[in-house]
């Protein structure tokens, strides 16, 4: 049974996705019940998984019997189940949220929106797993599907924002297919397992190199990485507010494992091409995205779009971590990855809660909630103590680790960019705040109206979440330092 | 310079998927008509599949079926089916992108009377 998990926690949302609009057509409201009760099951099933995988080694999946080089594998090792965890649990925690709020705002379209996002579930998972190039493209495009018809569901100025991402979506995955097309010339085989014993001989192989560049542009336009990041505020701004904590904490981090996956799993990471090391060129990637995707937002007076630039500077600090070729570093990438993955959640959330609640949009808006709002304004100091990185929250750990591994490679640029931006997200994070706290009488205060009990427990779980990866941040970078490393770190 | 040129002549599959990809991604970037944006990009993953379709071109073989279960297995003589597969996944999935694309310009088109990107900017 426990061999079959990664299959069923694929089709599990995929059946459950399919069937919906069928089962949903006289009862619309069972569309919430039924997709809660999935991503449940999922949460558990995830968790099953991992306690398997840690206690049990690897599981690897082929389909339909199929053996390696010539079916598609599907590995659940370390690093996957961990991942498969956090998306399964915070996709809950973004479809209990939405619960309360989508009916008014989506009218009689709630159906196709579990659908969807039952589907981007689905799809995910199938990048977590997949150890197969081809594979990982088709579940790549799914996803980015399925986001585009989330972003514009709501209509209205997300139309355009989701035909935007729509064009430079596909033409990173076109890129990416375009890289694939070429290793595949090369070695002529898709699964990376057999790759890896190919790649060796190709080293000097222009078309070797060729496919890593487009890959790597592919997947940069897809995890948002800064030249490629222009899809990304306007997206998560106009997106409906139930709906940008999921794609804004899931999608792009995903597609960074993936990145990750190919460079650490199909390349020795460490290889050098024509004189310059890959993963030199990730990790000053990663420094210029950290400090540019910072100042950017602190650029900004409408919060989501402050959140979403936010996280882009965030995708650069992971970069920076993984890109250090050691052990320290990319065990602090991966953690600062599910650190991130919560904040952007959390902070989603918040700004979700202050508009719907409050009519919240801009900085200056967040001085007529301040006191009346505990919950907010709480978690609000939580997420901000984490997204800056102060000790008792997990951004502080993150954050060291990628430090401390930095110091070990003695690359002191990248030490830099991370203090950099650091202090850049200190400075909006007071502009936020000195709103907040500001006494403006002349302002009068926004109709308040009691918080529905969903949104609070979804602030209150991602902010107790925040404080828990950093107080229980030892035990868990001990599994992920013991289960997640790829295979020569 | 003339190896050069001519390693490039001798491959004209290549230059036509270069020229292709080029074009659709020009088309992408300068015209400001929603649906021209649309064409562009599906010439560019249709160039994708034409470069896939190229590299796995085989001479003289055929369909990937077994002529005699008793000789032992030429692989010249039969077509190479995984890029096959790849190529027909591609296009499906080109298609649904570009359905969902066609979509959205449709709600824009019914919401801004317009599908200029300039025009929908200065009405947003």
């Amino acid at each position: 049974m426990s061999h079959q998990l990664p299959a069923i926690l694929f089709l599990l949302p995929l059946f459950a996705a399919i069937s919906m609009p069928v089962v949903c057509l006289k009862h619309r409201h069972w569309s919430y019940r039924i997709s809660v009760a999935v991503l449940t099951v999922m949460v558990l099933s995830s968790v099953f998984n991992l306690h398997n995988v840690v206690n049990y080694g690897e599981v690897r999946y082929v389909f339909s019997g199929w053996t390696v080089p010539l079916g598609i594998e599907w590995v659940a090792d370390g690093l996957a189940s961990v991942v498969l965890v956090l998306v399964s649990a915070l996709g809950l925690l973004g479809v209990v949220f939405t619960g309360p709020t989508s009916p008014q705002a989506l009218g009689g379209r709630i159906v196709h929106y579990y659908t969807l996002i039952l589907l981007l579930m689905s799809s995910l998972v199938g990048i977590v797993f997949a150890r197969d190039l081809f594979n990982l493209f088709v579940f790549l495009e799914v996803a980015a599907i399925a986001s585009y018809a989330l972003i514009g569901v709501a209509g209205g100025r997300a139309l355009f924002a989701a035909f935007r991402y729509l064009i430079l979506g596909t033409l990173g995955a076109s890129l990416y297919l375009l890289g694939v097309s070429y290793l595949y010339a090369v070695t002529g085989t898709l699964n990376m397992t057999d790759m890896v014993e190919r790649l060796p001989m190709l080293l000097n192989s222009k078309a070797l190199v060729g496919g890593l560049v487009f890959m790597f542009i592919g997947l940069g336009i897809k995890m948002a990485l800064v030249p490629f990041h222009a899809w990304v505020p306007e997206a998560y701004t106009y997106a409906p507010d139930s709906i940008s904590p999921i794609l804004a904490s899931l999608v792009t981090k995903v597609a960074l494992l993936a990145w990750v996956r190919i460079i650490y799993w199909v390349f020795d990471a460490s290889m050098v091409i024509y004189g310059i090391q890959i993963l030199l060129l990730v990790g000053i990637l990663g420094a210029l995205a950290s400090v540019i995707g910072a100042s950017l937002a602190l650029a900004q007076r409408d919060i989501k779009m402050m959140f979403a630039y936010g996280g882009i500077s965030h995708i650069g600090i992971i970069l920076i971590g993984i890109g250090q070729d050691n052990s320290t570093g990319f065990t602090g990438g991966i953690f600062y990855l599910l650190n991130d993955a919560v904040m952007q959640a959390a902070l989603f959330f918040l700004a979700g809660v202050a508009f719907c609640q409050y009519g919240v949009r801009t900085i200056e808006d967040m001085g007529r909630v301040g006191k009346q709002a505990p919950w907010l304004t709480g978690s609000l100091i939580v997420v901000g103590l984490g997204m800056v990185g102060l000790p008792p929250t997990g951004g502080f750990f993150g954050k060291w680790y990628i430090i401390l591994g930095a110091l070990e490679a003695g690359n002191y640029l990248s030490v830099a960019a991370v203090l950099l931006s650091t202090l850049l997200t200190l400075g909006y994070f007071v502009k936020l705040f000195e709103s907040i706290f500001r006494q403006s009488p002349a302002q009068p205060d926004a109709p308040s109206g009691e918080i529905p009990f969903s949104c609070k427990l979804a602030l209150g779980i991602t902010s107790a979440a925040i404080m828990i990866l950093g107080l229980f941040s030892a035990p868990i970078v001990r599994l992920l330092l013991n289960e997640t490393l790829p295979p020569h770190l | 310079m003339v190896d050069a040129l001519s390693a490039v002549f001798q491959r004209p599959n290549f230059l036509a998927f270069v020229v292709i990809f080029l074009w659709g991604f020009y088309i992408m970037v300068t015209r400001y008509n929603l649906v021209k944006k649309l064409i562009g990009m599906y010439l560019v993953q249709t160039s994708v599949i034409f470069f896939l379709v190229s590299i796995s071109a085989k001479k003289g073989a055929t369909v990937p079926v077994l002529l005699s279960t008793t000789e032992p297995v030429q692989a010249a003589s039969y077509a190479n089916p995984l890029p096959h597969v790849l190529t027909l996944t591609a296009i499906v999935v080109g298609v649904a992108t570009t359905g969902v694309g066609l979509a959205l310009c449709g709600a824009i088109y019914r919401k801004y009377g317009s599908l200029d990107e300039e025009k929908i900017i200065e009405k947003l």
